[in-house]
């Protein structure tokens, strides 16, 4: 009997409950590490933003929302989330028409498939130290090969500046970044391509279907789950995305390419402002939770399918 | 018959074309590192190099503190990847085979860490780090790696558990076994793939993390490759793009170990979710 109705519940053993305090026991020093290294620091961030703390000495005064005030009145703010709104969008935008191009034509028959699919990968899991120091070695203004290639093509008739003028170097950062993340789009939708029943294409052939239509029709139906998600996790991990463009542009010029993590960093270790650090990054990830709690839905619902 | 096998033949052009171009930096990179110096220089430049010379990866190995940072990442890298994956493991098989009370809203938090950004506890964190008084070392890094770490590997490891059939342990329940020993005799070696896999996988987000490297840590004692490499670059009068070239095949050896060696467990790892940015 109570085996059956373990069954029924579908999830555990009957055992389970009774050994609800083994559970606990297990996963005890997970909350543990949790509660000291990710609940305690985001309490403390919070708490920090209030305060004005000069980072060389770490002392500080309570100021209650002034730095928030002062952020909602800095056009450098402003100008630094557009510039993660720009930077998000742009280059998500090619992650996702490449990923999906990409995974379509590594999904063919082709030669060396497996050696081809290794090499296409392979960008998204180098170090984003080693994708910036080989990029800024393609975009070197005397040496690079790409403004050589360029110039031999015809495409331009002198270097280029690639990343110390705009709106160059928000190109550059937006393609780096489309480079080095685009894999992820691949492998997951590649994973999903395997899995269309071949019958609904030979319906849509039948049919009269064109290649083009195909896609439309068939494939992209097939795909939506997966990009939902796909979408929604590159959203949030392009907008924390610190590495690739502080070690490219460093923010500039100026502040042409500075993001909301960038700006972090800067008022807290450039301009000794821990407080005000503190409150960018809580505005920041207030920004975040919108994509946050919506990638948690979404993935509840396709989880209890 | 003969259009398809040209259209064959211009498919398999068109690719290769698209996969070269995307791996043409990394191929740049390589073919970088092992040009001489003066040919480095040439105007046009030269793609295949005339002559082949290792002298960039003698000079980073024996003239600089590259071995230093190696090791250093080596030993951070492992740190981090033990420490988490043994506490994940416990963790995410009492997620997916017990029942308690807040199970769900734990596996629901575990999830919400997962997507948060580190700027958000950079700060926090390097404040607790001065306090405690281990600021600029390895263990203040390992501190700092299982706030990432430790979320994803929990959450790859709960979606490889799941996976398997819960008949295994309720079989060895019936025989006798108490929970823990089933744990040890059945799960284990069950889960055993999928922890090999989150294994690699914390160990590259480990190997490539920089941010919390740059603010925690100022010394070459303690430096792991992604900071230093950067710092040799910075610290250089001229840039020395060939020995940075060479620097960055270096760091991308134990990458290359395991896409020629382990990759089924990297496609494994891309099923329960293995990627991140």
């Amino acid at each position: 009997m109570a085996a059956q109705h373990g069954t029924a519940a579908g999830r555990g053993n009957p055992l389970d409950r009774k050994d609800a305090l083994l559970g606990v026991m297990l996963i005890a020093p997970t909350v543990l590490i949790f509660c000291a290294v990710i609940v305690y620091p985001l309490v403390s961030a919070l708490y920090l933003s209030l305060f004005r703390i000069y980072t060389p000495t770490l002392q500080g005064n309570f100021v209650g929302f002034a730095n928030y005030a002062e952020l909602a009145g800095s056009p450098e703010f402003w100008r630094s989330l557009l510039n993660t709104a720009v930077w998000t969008v742009l280059t998500l935008t090619l992650q996702i028409v490449f990923g999906i191009a990409a995974a379509l034509m590594l999904n063919q028959a082709m030669l060396f498939r497996s050696l081809a699919r290794s090499l296409i990968l392979f960008p998204y899991f180098v170090s984003t130290v080693v994708a910036v120091l080989v990029w800024r070695w393609l975009f070197n203004d005397l040496y690079g090969i790409l403004n050589h290639a360029a110039m031999w093509a015809g495409i331009l008739d002198m270097p280029l500046d690639w990343l110390g003028s705009m709106p160059n170097s928000m190109i550059s950062i937006v393609l780096v970044g489309a480079w080095k993340y685009f894999p992820f789009v691949v492998i997951a939708v590649l994973a999903r391509l395997q899995t269309i029943p071949e019958p609904l294409y030979e319906a849509a052939r039948i049919d009269g279907a064109g290649a083009w239509s195909r896609f439309t029709d068939v494939t992209l139906p097939q795909l939506r789950e997966v990009l939902v998600v796909v979408v929604l996790l590159r959203a949030i991990w392009d907008f924390k995305e610190f590495d690739l463009i502080y070690l490219l542009t460093g923010g500039g010029p100026v502040i042409a390419t500075q993001t909301l993590p960038l700006m972090v960093y800067k008022e807290a270790f450039g301009l000794n402002e821990m407080g005000r650090a503190s409150a960018v990054a809580v505005v920041m990830m207030l920004v975040m939770l919108v994509f946050m709690l919506f990638y948690l839905r979404v993935n509840r619902a396709q989880d209890q399918r | 018959m003969k259009r398809s096998i040209l259209g064959g033949i211009a498919f398999n052009l068109l690719a290769w074309t698209v996969v070269f171009i995307v791996a043409f930096p990394l191929v740049w990179m390589v073919i970088t590192s092992v040009k001489p110096q003066f040919e480095l220089f040439r105007i046009p430049p030269t793609f295949w190099p005339e002559q082949i010379t290792f002298e960039h990866y003698t000079r980073l190995l024996f003239e600089t503190p590259f071995l230093t940072y190696m090791r250093n990442s080596l030993v951070l890298s492992s740190a981090t990847t033990v420490l988490v994956v043994g506490v994940a493991t416990l963790g995410a098989h009492s997620l997916v085979r017990f029942r308690y009370r807040g199970r769900e809203v734990l596996a629901q938090l575990v999830l919400f860490t997962y997507l948060l950004p580190s700027v958000v506890l950079l700060l926090p964190l390097y404040l607790m780090m001065v306090w405690l008084g281990v600021a600029n070392s390895l263990f203040s890094l390992v501190i700092a790696y299982t706030s990432f770490a430790l979320p994803y590997a929990l959450w790859l490891l709960r979606s490889f558990m799941q996976g398997i059939p819960e008949d295994l342990e309720s079989a060895a329940l019936v025989d006798g076994a108490t929970r823990m020993e089933a744990f040890f005799d059945v799960i284990l070696p069950q889960a055993l793939p999928g922890i090999i896999s989150t294994c690699l996988f914390t160990f590259i987000l480990s190997w490539n993390e920089y941010l919390y490297a740059l603010v925690l840590v100022n010394t070459d004692a303690a430096r792991p490759l992604t900071t230093g490499v950067m710092s040799m670059l910075v610290s250089a009068f001229n840039i020395e793009w060939s020995l940075l070239m060479a620097a960055s095949v270096m760091m991308s050896i134990p990458l290359i170990i395991i896409f020629a060696f382990l990759q089924k467990f990297l496609t494994r790892g891309f099923g329960a979710g293995g990627v991140k940015g």
